[in-house]
Formats: structure tokens, C-alpha cells, sequence
């Protein structure tokens, strides 16, 4: 059993609404945090993350200016930043499936649909803080490794090449966020 | 496969790919607990108390989100739709479909839902049939306005039923050309 020091995580959350920055900030202080810091769209985003340096960032998609995922891409972009690595939980009321591959492909780390629960964002920060992912760079991709299970029953071609996949085990994106699919590739 | 570590990340190079483990920063914030050793607080159940001393306020702020979609709706009225009011519209109404649960008011959500999809799913600016819109946003501030009646839940859920059908029909018969969209459309949706 492990629990987190939330004391010693530093919160960026990002956010037009400020009703919903209210309540994220409300939760995470409720769980234990200090540091939150807020940002209402995503280019005051990029530049709170660059100035407080937090770890972990909770973002909104739907946002003015530019949104969560542009804002994702901005900060996976290696060199670009301080910190390509820091987690992501992207809080959305987007939950359709091809917007929950949107998000794991510009490098999402967790996904968490609204409404928002204290229980889910806590599992989501646990997650992140507890069960860390590698990180994979292709030549379209820089992001923590999609796979998060070795799927027995997949029967096509290994599109990694050059040595077999380490997969630390963990619930897929789409699981997470509660939508049925069909096998993992 | 070469492996280098250097003080930053340990990256392991393949013939496509990289696979970079980074320094685990949130390590500092792991605190495992021994056994029969107790957390001195649940985290969740003390952050629902903290929220439900904010529910006060929700049935204000969902009043606010009400009458920014009204404004919304309005706008387009007077002036006719472009893409930038149609994108406050949506907004408006997006914001709804993912607090509404939150402040208490989860009937509304559905109603969003249905026009959130309306919006974003209409092919053509021009054809975004307004009298539907109105018909939502209608439905949405009668069963805020109304949460408190006994009845609201039979009314609210038939209401989201047939706006949610009528929706469906029209966007299907807009998008009939396009496979995409259509697999886009009937694929679940995890909000409300």
C-alpha cells in the first residue's frame, strides 16, 4: 500500500471556466496540496509551466487562444521546455472514443471525463505518481508509451522493430475513461 | 539495441523507436505505508467534504452557465451565424454537459449532450437548423428552473429522449455521405 504526500506535488491547472478551477483547486486542496496554480487558457497555460515548473498539470480541451491538445503537443515537444516528461490529465467533457486517441496521441498521460469526481482525479494522480510510464519517441510520436498491456491475443505484426516491446502493465486510455472497445493492439 | 544513461533519462535505442525512462520526480511524494499501517486521512472522502461546502454556490453558478448560453442563443438570432458566435454556442453549451452533474443538476447534462453534438456535427454552418437549437436551449433552462419539482426526472428524461432522436436523425441524414462522421455519431459517448 502507498499513499501520496499531495503536500509535496506542485498543481497547474488549466482552465476557462472558472467555476472549474474552483473545484479542481477545492479538490486537490482537499487531498492535501498547497501549490495549485491556475491558468485560464492555453497560452497562459504554456507560460505558467514554464514559470512554476509543476508536477503535474491538469488541463481542460476545449479552450480559447489554443486548446488542450495544442498545448499537450507544445509541451512534449522535446527541447522545448524543462520538462517534456510531466504528466498530463486531460479533464474534458469530450469523451467520445476518437477524442480520447486524440488526446493519447499528443501525449496525454491520463484522461479523466467530466462530470469530475474526487475519487476519479485522485486515481488518476495516483496513477501518474505511483505507476510513472516510459517514454516513446518515433518519428511522429513523443509521448508515454501507448501500450499499457501486452495484449496475448494480438495476432498482427510487431510494428515496433528492433527489440521486443517493454509494456508495464496498466489500463488503457479508453478503459479509463470508460469506453468499450474491442481487443488492445 | 544501445543503451545510454546520462543524469536526465535512460534511453534505450531501437531501430524505430526510442524508449526514454525519465527521472522519477513524483517519487519524493510515494509514501508506502507498512503493514496494518493506517493513512492519517482518506484524501478522497476529506476533498468531498471540501467540495460539497462549495455546493452552496452551484445552483448560482449554474444560473451564470444558463444564462451565458442564453446570450449565446440570442446573439445568433440577432445576427445570423458565423463560426465565431456558433464556437461561443458551443462553448456555452460544452461547459454545461460537464458541470451540470457536478453542481446538481445531472438531468440537464443529457440536453447538452444532444446539442453539443448538433453543433459539432453539422456539416454545414448555414444548415444548422436554429429551431432545434432553440428547442435545447429551451429544455435546458426549463429543467434547471425547474430541478426542485417532483415530476422534473419523468419530463426532463423524455424531453432529452426525443431532442437526442430528433438530433440523430438530422445529423445521420446530414452527414449520409460521409462514413466517418456517421461512426463518429453513433459511437458511445460517455457524457452525461
Amino acid at each position: 500500500m502507498v499513499r501520496i504526500d499531495f503536500n509535496r506535488l506542485r498543481f497547474l491547472v488549466i482552465d476557462d471556466n472558472a467555476h472549474m478551477r474552483r473545484i479542481l483547486r477545492t479538490l486537490l486542496h482537499g487531498f492535501g496540496t498547497r501549490e495549485v496554480y491556475e491558468a485560464e487558457d492555453g497560452a497562459a497555460g504554456l507560460e505558467a509551466f514554464t514559470h512554476y515548473s509543476p508536477d503535474i498539470v491538469i488541463t481542460d480541451w476545449a479552450m480559447p487562444i489554443f486548446d488542450g491538445l495544442e498545448l499537450t503537443q507544445m509541451i512534449r515537444q522535446p527541447g522545448a521546455n524543462n520538462n517534456p516528461y510531466v504528466p498530463i490529465i486531460m479533464l474534458t467533457g469530450h469523451s467520445e472514443k476518437k477524442r480520447v486517441i486524440a488526446a493519447r496521441d499528443a501525449g496525454v498521460t491520463e484522461f479523466l471525463a467530466k462530470p469530475i469526481s474526487a475519487k476519479g482525479l485522485y486515481q488518476r494522480v495516483l496513477n501518474v505518481v505511483a505507476n510513472p510510464r516510459a517514454f516513446i519517441r518515433t518519428r511522429s510520436y513523443f509521448g508515454p508509451d501507448r501500450r499499457r498491456n501486452a495484449n496475448p491475443n494480438y495476432a498482427g505484426t510487431e510494428r515496433r522493430k528492433g527489440g521486443k516491446a517493454e509494456v508495464i502493465k496498466q489500463p488503457p486510455l479508453l478503459e479509463k475513461a470508460g469506453v468499450t472497445t474491442g481487443p488492445a493492439r | 539495441m544501445s543503451e545510454k544513461k546520462t543524469s536526465l533519462a535512460a534511453v534505450s535505442t531501437f531501430a524505430d523507436h526510442e524508449v526514454i525512462v525519465p527521472p522519477n520526480k513524483l517519487k519524493k511524494a510515494v509514501q508506502k505505508l507498512k503493514p496494518g499501517e493506517k493513512a492519517p486521512f482518506d484524501p478522497v472522502e476529506r476533498a468531498e467534504a471540501a467540495l460539497a461546502e462549495l455546493a452552496a454556490d452551484f445552483s448560482v453558478w449554474m444560473n451564470n452557465e444558463c444564462v451565458r448560453l442564453d446570450a449565446a442563443r440570442n446573439a445568433i438570432k440577432a445576427s445570423g451565424i458565423t463560426e465565431g458566435n456558433k464556437d461561443v454556442l458551443f462553448r456555452a453549451t460544452h461547459e454545461i454537459k460537464g458541470e451540470a452533474a457536478t453542481f446538481g443538476y445531472p438531468l440537464v447534462a443529457p440536453v447538452a449532450d444532444s446539442l453539443c453534438r448538433l453543433i459539432e456535427h453539422t456539416p454545414d454552418l448555414a444548415q444548422l437548423p436554429l429551431r432545434l437549437v432553440d428547442q435545447h436551449v429551451d429544455a435546458i433552462q426549463a429543467i434547471f428552473h425547474r430541478n426542485t419539482r417532483g415530476d422534473v426526472g419523468k419530463y426532463a428524461a423524455q424531453l432529452a429522449e426525443k431532442l437526442r432522436h430528433v438530433t440523430d436523425e438530422f445529423l445521420l441524414h446530414e452527414n449520409r455521405d460521409d462514413p466517418d462522421t456517421i461512426e463518429s455519431i453513433l459511437s458511445p459517448s460517455l457524457v452525461p
